[in-house]
């Protein structure tokens, strides 16, 4: 094995290093989908607020009062994990 | 925080400020539930009734078609997922369309009905309501279709807008509903009861994808279903599958496959039972039950011949069709 590494090429460290920074990159990439995954819970989903807001201001969305639904009970709201 | 619980379909979704429904479109701010997509929706067309599938309800008519992101199923073969699984923050298009500019848009259209449809419509369940009352008062019916993944009391409230509705069995098998459309069986079934109580005009679809839904003991346990708690008279619609979304992995369901699933419907002693999404097909087309007579004939979505008399009867022995004619 170190006999192997002793003749490793410039060309293949290069090679190696793509391979390891791809590694990392999808990583990263999973990790912060599975984080948001954690945060949701109990049916709801984190949305991209700011821009929500961007559109409800602009008049392109709503802010219209839904109607059934009431305010969560200390019960019904155990089951929600993290916060948006 | 204060977080509430939304009440409108079986998900029950508990949902902190700032998050929204597993719709992605009923949002949380300040505590209060709202309807981000009343009155903004990101698809307008104007469709034949035949399109929805309606085949009992003012044959030929043009319907005023809409619908706005979201969805609270997540069907792995979603035709319009690009439309039904996103939030309103995410769409590119947007049309303003309140109530009152729709219902005009549709009459200056010449269109009978409003259909509410492609995402599902029970996500802009308000924008429904208000647009649905307002299309009766100028003499317009309104089509909702749907996969029916409601509770009873919002859809008993919203029937009362209701004229017809094109329902959506995935399949008769609560496992299938878990696994393919994060749902479950039974509110569906519920739904449709409750909407034959309150005289919606019903129909069914089954789409039946191969191998997933396509045995023909659970297609005879669904249509018998149908003919005891629906009627035998309800339309039922076997939909042909075409690889979409996430199940890319499966073919077109094959032709033989729907007329074997049609012949049991009918064996089972369902009227009306016709073969979507496969052009020239015979089971396209009306027939009376008792003679066989040619009512409507179909190419696709467009009427080739209408017999029926005016009232709905069949020309040849009087029989009377249920639907919705006139």
């Amino acid at each position: 094995m170190i006999g192997q590494i002793r003749h490793l090429r410039p060309r293949d460290l290069r090679f190696l290093g793509l391979v390891a920074v791809t590694g990392l990159t999808i990583s990263l990439y999973l990790d912060t989908g599975l984080r948001l995954a954690g945060q949701e819970g109990s049916g709801w989903r984190a949305i991209d607020l700011d821009s929500l807001t961007q559109k409800i201001e602009s008049g392109e969305l709503r802010e219209r009062e839904a109607e059934w639904y009431h305010t969560a009970t200390e019960e019904e709201t155990k089951g929600l994990g993290g916060t948006p | 925080m204060s977080a509430v619980t939304c009440e409108l379909c079986p998900r029950s979704c508990v949902i902190p400020e700032g998050g929204s429904g597993d719709c992605r479109i009923r949002v949380n701010l300040d505590g209060k539930l709202r309807a981000t997509t009343y009155g903004r929706p990101s698809a307008i067309h104007i469709d034949p009734m035949e399109k929805k599938p309606l085949y009992h309800f003012h044959p030929g008519a043009s319907v005023f078609s809409i619908a706005t992101a979201g969805c609270n199923l997540h069907c792995l073969n979603c035709q319009n997922w690009q439309l039904s699984q996103r939030g309103g923050e995410e769409m590119e298009q947007v049309y303003r369309a309140d109530p009152p500019d729709l219902v005009k848009a549709a009459k200056q259209e010449g269109c009978k009905a409003i259909a509410y449809t492609y995402s599902d419509p029970i996500v802009f369940y308000e924008y429904v309501y208000d647009s649905g009352e307002l299309a009766h008062r100028e003499g317009m019916a309104n089509v909702f279709v749907t996969a029916g993944y409601i509770n009873r009391k919002p859809l008993r409230h919203l029937c009362g807008v209701l004229d017809a509705a094109n329902v959506d069995i995935k399949a008769f098998d609560d496992g299938f509903y878990r696994r393919v459309n994060g749902a479950t069986l039974q509110p569906v079934l519920d739904g449709l009861v409750t909407m034959r109580e309150e005289g919606v005009w019903i129909e069914v679809t089954n789409l039946l994808i191969p191998t997933l839904n396509d045995d023909l003991a659970m297609i005879r346990a669904m249509v018998r279903w149908i003919r005891d708690e629906l009627g035998e008279g309800t339309p039922l619609h076997f939909s042909r599958f075409h690889p979409e979304y996430r199940m890319r992995n499966l073919p077109p369901t094959p032709a033989r496959t729907l007329d074997r699933a049609r012949k049991e419907a009918m064996d089972a002693g369902l009227k009306f039972v016709y073969v979507g999404n496969v052009m020239g097909h015979e089971g396209g087309s009306t027939y009376c039950p008792t003679d066989g007579t040619l009512l409507i004939g179909r190419a696709g979505f467009w009427i080739t011949e209408n017999n029926l008399t005016a009232d709905g009867r069949c020309p040849t022995c009087n029989e009377k069709i249920p639907g919705v004619w006139q």
